[in-house]
Parts: C-alpha cells; sequence; structure tokens
C-alpha cells in the first residue's frame, strides 16, 4: 500500500517535468544503494555506518517529500548504540525503501503519461 | 572578487548523494548559476583550487572526509569563496560550527529554489561587501602613500645626491627623474661648479643602465690631438706614444651612460667624429679600421651656452640637435634661495666630521651674510668656503666674523640682500693635462678645476690701464673726484674686458660678476671682434 500521498508533488510543481523525472531516477539509485549500505552494516554490527547512512537516506529523502522515510531515518540517526537493534532497523527500512521505490514507479508512470 | 548582487556566480555543490547534488544543480542554473558538483571532499578541493567559485553549497557528511575540514583546507589554501553549508535541523550545532569555521551561512534541508537562492545570495552580497570594503580600504591606502610620496617630493630637501629644497631645483629633480629611464640624450647646462656632473651622474644612477659604467670625459681638460683617442681608444702604434692597445670611453661606456663635460671645449674636426658616433653608435679606434658597436646614452654639459656656440660657429649645428634632445639648467645657487643654508649646513658636517672640530650650527648673522653673497662659484665655492671656516676655526657656532673674504665684502653693517657690485670668484686652476675618471666621497667635489673662493682677489693680469671697480668697494657710496672720467661705452668695454680676464673668459661667470645676461657679454664681445675692439690676443 502506498505510503505518503504528498509524496513528490512539491517537487513536480517546482521542477520541469524533465528535471522532475531526472531527479526521481537518481534518487531511485541513492535510495537503492543507501538501503544496501544499511543493510550490510547492520549485519556486521556497524553502527556508526549504520547511522551515517541513515543520514543520507533522510536527507534524499526530504529532499523529494518522501516524509515517513525520512521521519524514520532521522529516528535511526540519533539512537545511541545501545538502544539499536540494527536487525530491526535494517528490516524497517527495507520495507520503507521498497515502498518508497513503488511510489517513485508510479509517480514516474503518471509524469510520463501527463 | 565577488560578482555584483544579481550578477551568476559559480557555484561549487558538494554532495555526495546523485539526487539531492542534481536538485540542488537545477535550483542554481535556474538562477542563472554557473554550477559544477562534486560528490568527494577531495574532488571538491581539486575543483575549487583550479575552477576558483565564487560559492560552494557544502554538504557536511562526505563519504572520504568531514566538509568541515574541506572548508579549513580551502582556506589554507586561499580559496575565499562564499561557503553555505546544508544541514539538516538535526545538525544545527553543526552549521554554527560550520559558520565559525568560516562559511558564510547555512540552508535547512530539504529547501526549495527561493529558500537556496536567497540563502546564496545573501551570502555572496555580504562577501562582496566585505571585499568592496577591503578594495577601498587598500584604495586608501595606496592614496595616503602616494600622497605622501607626492608631499615628500614636494618639501624634499635632496634628491640623488643634490641638496636643495628650492622651486628651481624641484624642477631639475623632476626633470631627471622623468627622463632618467629614457635613452634620449641630456644636455645639462649651468654655471660653473653647479654640479653637472653630479646630475649626470644621477641620470645614471636612475637608469636602467645603472649596473653598467658611467664613464666621464672632460673634453676641456684633454689636449685635443688625445682627445679621439681617449673617446674611441686606439690601437698598438697608431701613434708615437701608442705602445699598446687601449679601450677608450666609448667602449668603456657600452651598456652605460657617456657624459662628455665642457662639450663646448670639444674641436670642430672632432665634433664631426663624435656626430657620427652619436648617430650609428659605431665608431673606430685610432689606427684601425674596424667599426666597433656599442649602445651608450650621451649626457653632455657646458657652462655655456649652447645655441650661442651654435652661432658663433664653435660648435657644429647638427651635434648640437643631436645631442640637445632634454635640456636640463642647473641654476645658478644666488638663484636657489634658502638653498644657500641647506648646502652650508651640510657642508658643515661633512667638513666637521672630518676634522672633528664640533661645529653645530651658523649663527644668524652668518646665515645672513651667506644669503647676501652671489656665490658666482657657485656650489664649489660655498663648499670650499665652508671646509676653510671648519680648518681655521674653532668653537659650536660660525659666527659672521669667521667668514672669509669675499664673501664677508658682501654684508657690511648695513649689508643689502645682493650686493651692488658682486665680488670677483676665484681664480681657475688650470685644466688637467689629461683625463683621468674622478672621484670624490661628496657629490658636490665631482667637476673639476675648483677654484679656493677665499683666495683674496689677485691682481688682474689685464693690459688694460685704467682702475677697475673691485668688490672690495663698500657698498656705501663713495666718490672719488680723481678718478679717471671716460666715455660710458668704453668703460662697459674695459668693464666686460675686466671680467673676463678675472675669471678665465668664463662668460657665464663674468657675466655673473657683472650682474648681467651671458648672452649680453657674447653680444657685445662678438660685436666688439667685429669692430676691432678688442685688444690684442685677448684669450676669447
Amino acid at each position: 500500500m502506498p505510503i505518503d500521498p504528498g509524496f513528490a508533488t512539491e517537487l513536480a510543481r517546482e521542477l520541469p517535468p524533465a528535471d522532475f523525472l531526472r531527479v526521481l531516477e537518481l534518487f531511485r539509485i541513492d535510495l537503492a544503494r543507501l538501503t544496501e549500505e544499511i543493510e550490510a552494516a547492520a549485519a556486521g554490527g556497524r553502527h556508526e555506518e549504520v547511522r551515517r547512512a541513515a543520514h543520507g537516506m533522510a536527507g534524499a529523502a526530504g529532499a523529494v517529500g518522501a516524509a515517513t522515510l525520512e521521519a524514520t531515518t532521522r529516528v535511526v540517526m540519533r539512537q545511541p548504540d545501545a538502544g539499536m537493534d540494527l536487525v530491526a532497523i535494517a528490516h524497517n527500512i527495507r520495507t520503507l525503501a521498497d515502498d518508497t521505490l513503488l511510489n517513485i514507479d508510479r509517480v514516474i508512470a503518471q509524469a510520463r503519461s501527463a | 572578487m565577488t560578482p555584483p548582487s544579481g550578477a551568476p556566480s559559480r557555484i561549487l555543490v558538494v554532495e555526495d548523494l546523485a539526487a539531492k547534488a542534481e536538485l540542488a544543480r537545477i535550483f542554481l542554473t535556474g538562477l542563472g548559476h554557473e554550477v559544477q558538483v562534486a560528490s568527494t571532499a577531495s574532488s571538491a578541493f581539486d575543483t575549487a583550487r583550479s575552477w576558483q567559485p565564487d560559492g560552494i553549497l557544502l554538504d557536511i557528511e562526505l563519504p572520504d572526509y568531514n566538509g568541515l575540514e574541506l572548508l579549513k583546507n580551502l582556506r589554507d589554501i586561499g580559496v575565499d569563496a562564499v561557503v553555505v553549508v546544508v544541514t539538516a535541523t538535526a545538525s544545527m550545532e553543526l552549521a554554527k560550527q560550520a559558520i565559525r569555521s568560516g562559511a558564510e551561512d547555512y540552508v535547512v534541508k530539504p529547501y526549495n529554489r527561493d529558500r537556496l537562492g536567497v540563502t546564496l545570495r545573501n551570502a555572496l552580497d555580504k562577501r562582496a561587501l566585505a571585499h568592496a570594503r577591503v578594495h577601498l580600504e587598500t584604495a586608501l591606502v595606496d592614496t595616503r602613500t602616494r600622497l605622501d610620496a607626492a608631499e615628500a617630493q614636494l618639501s624634499r630637501k635632496s634628491y640623488a645626491g643634490f641638496i636643495g629644497a628650492s622651486p628651481r631645483m624641484r624642477a631639475v629633480y623632476d626633470t631627471l627623474q622623468g627622463v632618467a629611464a629614457s635613452k634620449a640624450s641630456v644636455f645639462v647646462t649651468g654655471e660653473s661648479g653647479t654640479s653637472k656632473e653630479l646630475a649626470a651622474e644621477a641620470l645614471h644612477k636612475m637608469s636602467p643602465r645603472a649596473a653598467k659604467q658611467f664613464v666621464p670625459l672632460n673634453c676641456g681638460a684633454i689636449p685635443r690631438d688625445l682627445l679621439e683617442s681617449e673617446v674611441f681608444g686606439h690601437v698598438k702604434g697608431s701613434f708615437t706614444g701608442a705602445i699598446s692597445d687601449r679601450i677608450g670611453a666609448a667602449k668603456l661606456a657600452d651598456g652605460g651612460t657617456l657624459f662628455l663635460d665642457e662639450i663646448g671645449e670639444m674641436p670642430l674636426d672632432m665634433q664631426v667624429k663624435l656626430l657620427r658616433f652619436v648617430q650609428t653608435g659605431t665608431f673606430s679606434p685610432v689606427g684601425s679600421s674596424r667599426l666597433e658597436k656599442v649602445d651608450v646614452r650621451f649626457v653632455c654639459a657646458t657652462n655655456r651656452d649652447p645655441l650661442m656656440e651654435v652661432e658663433s660657429g664653435r660648435f657644429r649645428e647638427d651635434l648640437y640637435y643631436r645631442l640637445y634632445v632634454v635640456p636640463v639648467e642647473l641654476p645658478p645657487l644666488r638663484d636657489r634661495e634658502q638653498d644657500v643654508l641647506l648646502l652650508a649646513r651640510h657642508f658643515l658636517a661633512m667638513f666637521d666630521t672630518e676634522e672633528n672640530k664640533g661645529f653645530k650650527g651658523f649663527s644668524r648673522d652668518a646665515e645672513a651674510m651667506l644669503l647676501a653673497y652671489p656665490w658666482p662659484g657657485n656650489v664649489r665655492q660655498l663648499q670650499n668656503v665652508i671646509r676653510n671656516i671648519v680648518v681655521l676655526h674653532n668653537g659650536e657656532m660660525v659666527e659672521a666674523a669667521m667668514i672669509p673674504p669675499p664673501v664677508n665684502r658682501a654684508a657690511g653693517p648695513h649689508y643689502s640682500p645682493r650686493p651692488a657690485l658682486a665680488p670677483p670668484p676665484p681664480p681657475p686652476t688650470a685644466p688637467a693635462p689629461g683625463w683621468e675618471p674622478q672621484v670624490s666621497a661628496d657629490p658636490h667635489l665631482h667637476e673639476p678645476n675648483s677654484p679656493p673662493p677665499f683666495t683674496p682677489p689677485s691682481p688682474s693680469p689685464s693690459p688694460l690701464p685704467s682702475p677697475i671697480a673691485t668688490p672690495s668697494l663698500p657698498t656705501t657710496l663713495s666718490v672719488d673726484p680723481g678718478v679717471e672720467i671716460l666715455p660710458l661705452a668704453e668703460m662697459e668695454r674695459r668693464m666686460v674686458l675686466a671680467a673676463l680676464l678675472r675669471t678665465g673668459s668664463d662668460i657665464p661667470r663674468a657675466a655673473a660678476l657683472l650682474q648681467i645676461n651671458p648672452s649680453t657679454v657674447y653680444r657685445k664681445v662678438s660685436q666688439w671682434r667685429k669692430e676691432g675692439a678688442l685688444p690684442e690676443g685677448f684669450p676669447l
């Protein structure tokens, strides 16, 4: 089920269609890479790497209006090592990332058909 | 330099996430800026150094190293671009730290185009104002420096070895400074003792030729049959006594300056050879057919009126026009106002050190006496008078009573600023038999033939029988009813000729004694020559 109904709407208003689509495509690549980085760092128990990748994902998500993903990753950024369940975090972020990727595909399809 | 408000700028976006970097690029290009993107701190460092952006949009979290460290490294290498840090609300403390490290501002993400545009523009404007202020401050300092230099120039009391602050000497300094860098020939005129050689040396020292030789040659002091050899050199056996090759002044001065003093004394046949040298820069040593080429700057000097010399046929007109490119007229000391005292103090300090006497200065009466005297022997005469005083007297102050004749005759109890009749200058000494470069510890000693000015006037060798008014007459008018009465024109003729005899036919000095223009003396002598009114054997 798609989250963030307002995803990318402001961006779509602000950018010409070609630029808008290009940013979304790039965001898709960033998101995939960062998700993999979080999963790998979590599997290795590397808290700081998880935090840094979450920081990057929060910034990128904020830029395109992926509000739920941005809020979740910001929480991760601020968590102390002791309270971090890395496996759960990685799983949670993967779920949100996949959902966001679906969102991206939907918005891109809409933009192209418009 | 930061572009003015609203003008397109070069902005470097430092961002490792492609979507965010692209978004920033789109926003900034949309605002009219030129944009480059760096995804790591290292590549940003390289781009900033080579591209020299006006502004940097900097994300703190970078894959290789921290944005704050990058900022410090950029400032260390002199990159002074405006830096705007991109931060999340959660890292505001980091943004403030960035500002403390030299960033201008920060923008909280996510940002839209307007927010980014305003933040960046404000930062660029703030930097432009700071630059403008620095520029204005620099310009202000520069202007102040120029004003100080101009003020120093206006108030300067010495220049390139000259002592003097009178308007006429300042004009001389300006001319010397203006012409020094040029290769143009300079023709220095001035009475004997006005430091013509010093002017020539100053020109050389201030010119690009300073590293090469300054070669002075006194044309009046060299026997005429040796002059060509002195100027151009000779080869062995070219004439009796030429036992080896000898380099002449022209070759010695290659790349430097050749100073031809007393050029008016140069024989006409030698003037022809000099003209060819001046025109072509080439010459042949005496006894050789080999042409040599040199690069020489000519500075000439004479104490005569060069144009009068041309008119009288003693100086070639074509040579005159070749050499008389930039004239520099050195004023006589009597026209230099308070310079007399500046020079007197300079010489007093110099000779006092030499003689270890302890003189500190001049009394007011002594100064008035020095100012009242017309100094026909000019700076050289003043120098000798001061030396005389220092050698013969002791004390802290030079008093009027210490001043020797004829200077002390210029000012009696009721002296006037200018004597009614100028005292005679000391007789000139005979010229040296041959040319040698002259070296002196004091610049004012450079001209040769320095006469001792304190020598009492010797009886005139004039064959003229009539009594000649002497400078020893008191300024208070006394009339001798027994004096021989002659037509005024005859009295004038006798007086002029007597003055010429007394000065060794030095027309400017004779004119100074008579307090008339040298051209008047030239004109009268020419007329008397035509009329046969010059005594037989008169040395002129």
